[in-house]
């Protein structure tokens, strides 16, 4: 089994306030560096153009300050590849009942 | 996110209440009576510009943004039309209750101002913007015949001052209301659909074909109906507009089972299952009106069937599917402006935490079928059926608005 990610970990803290589900079960993280002079988080939304834009990486930002330990947090609002459905976890599918 | 889309849902949701607690003061006796005399004016303007425009023109602030990607061409600009339509519109209001042309003549234009200064922001938008698709040219041609409906409004206005347009006054009426519905709150809310229903439902990958045939389609109901009023609306111009819309609605629930169909998301919260619901009763209504229409074009211009149709579109759908979006729209506004700041922190509430989706349920379901009985009243000319169904329509929604209001606590 690998190890735990813990800035991965901190970002399940992380909720889309619309759907309900944290933002890595929903597939939204596509990347994420923890490199010495900073974190950096490459994410999409679910729909291009998603109201919650500004909160969100807002969000990202707030979760991973204690963990950056005055690192700069770096998040990057990407749309390409476009988030599918088929990214999201089985637990994230199971709790929005899936289609 | 500006401030600016809540000033305009706040107002609109004031209007909302002060028309229903008129309403009720009244005991509807102002649709019974007929809606061309000042108390009637008084409470269709504040039913169509103080509740449905004044929210609808805070949703295309806050959703131009969203769907361009890009700002408001001027935020200050839209605080100064907020402010002109306001006053404009409650000078209006207040001209038509003490029945005096001279605030009338100051009012109607400041109103029109505002509209206009509204039209030029949001076309500058989406100009500046670029981006050309059925959502967009949807809102673009909304706004144009929401111009069109001030303009043929200030010109009656012009006629009972002057008596200019001596013999056109009925033909302009009908054009101002045709316009105002069918093209500005039509095109507005199926344009907006667009994008927000796939986002509620989490739908992915459905055919977007049918929403420029739907635009299309509307688009032809809305000039077809406005030239055969203007024209003096002979029966089957006007019945023939009326099928062109019947065919456009049905085009739409097309789209939006084929929306719902790609939904990844069982539920899309219980205000927007209840648009769904209501868009395909909606359907089913336009379709039997249009064979109607078709079947008896003479009686179109019946004040009785024009006041049904009214209370069909105005009541049933324009602000049923308002009321459903606003279940949305209210708490993700002030989530936004409340918890935005803190969204990351442990113990942020969600979105749906701000809305009891069970007591929204029920006074949709209570709004919806509150809203038969004033319609059969008016179908069989049966006051009373008229007042009682009011009552429970205005007590329901009512209750709703208190239970939006509530987010306001959060």
């Amino acid at each position: 089994m690998g190890e735990m990610n813990p800035i991965r970990e901190r970002l399940r803290e992380v909720y889309d306030p619309e759907l309900g589900v944290n933002i890595v079960d929903l597939g939204l993280v596509y990347e994420i560096r923890d490199e010495p002079d900073r974190i950096y988080v490459c994410m999409t939304l679910t729909t291009p153009g998603c109201p919650m834009h500004d909160s969100m990486t807002g969000a990202v930002r707030r979760a991973l300050q204690d963990l950056a330990g005055g690192r700069e947090v770096e998040v990057d609002l990407v749309w390409e590849p476009r988030w599918s459905p088929e990214m999201m976890s089985e637990k994230a599918k199971e709790q929005l009942g899936f289609f | 996110m500006s401030r600016l889309p809540f000033f305009f849902i706040v107002a609109g949701l004031i209007g909302f209440g002060l028309f229903h607690l008129s309403s009720l003061a009244s005991l509807f006796t102002w649709i019974g009576d007929g809606v061309r005399g000042p108390t009637g004016w008084f409470s269709s303007h504040l039913f169509v510009l103080g509740w449905a425009t004044m929210l609808a023109m805070g949703a295309v602030y806050q959703l131009l943004g969203v769907i361009l990607q890009s700002k408001l061409f001027s935020v200050r600009l839209g605080y100064v039309h907020f402010a002109v339509f306001a006053v404009g519109l409650a000078s209006l209001l207040a001209g038509f209750l003490r029945g005096e042309a001279a605030w009338l003549a100051v009012s109607a234009p400041l109103v029109f101002l505002g509209i206009l200064l509204f039209a030029s922001n949001v076309w500058a938008t989406l100009i500046c913007a670029g981006q050309w698709n059925a959502i967009t040219v949807s809102a673009a041609a909304g706004v144009l015949y929401l111009v069109m409906t001030g303009v043929t409004g200030m010109i009656m206005g012009v006629d009972f001052a002057t008596g200019w347009f001596y013999g056109m006054h009925n033909r302009l009426f009908a054009v101002h209301i045709w316009l105002g519905t069918v093209g500005w709150f039509g095109l507005i809310i199926t344009g907006f659909s667009y994008k927000l229903l796939p986002m509620f439902y989490l739908a992915h990958r459905y055919p977007s074909g049918l929403q420029t045939a739907v635009l299309i389609v509307w688009n032809a109901a809305a000039l077809a109906g406005a030239a055969s009023f203007l024209l003096g609306g002979r029966p089957w111009t006007a019945g023939g507009a009326v099928a062109l819309l019947a065919v456009a609605v049905a085009l739409y629930n097309l789209h939006l089972l084929q929306i719902r169909k790609a939904r990844h998301k069982r539920c899309p919260g219980k205000g927007i299952a209840w648009s769904v619901n209501g868009n395909q009763a909606f359907a089913v209504i336009a379709v039997l009106a249009a064979v109607w229409a078709l079947a008896n074009p003479e009686r179109l211009s019946d004040q009785r069937a024009v006041l049904v149709a009214g209370w069909i579109y105005l009541a049933g759908w324009v602000t049923f599917m308002i009321l459903c979006y606003a279940s949305k729209i209210v708490p993700f506004l002030w989530w936004t402006w409340k918890y935005g700041g803190q969204a990351g922190r442990p113990g942020t509430p969600l979105m749906a935490d701000l809305l009891d989706e069970r007591k929204v349920n029920v006074c949709l379901a209570v709004i919806a079928v509150s809203l038969l009985a004033p319609a059969a009243g008016l179908a069989l000319d049966v006051r009373p059926l008229v007042a009682a169904g009011g009552i429970v329509y205005s007590v329901s929604s009512l209750a709703y608005l208190s239970l939006l209001g509530l987010v306001f606590r959060r």
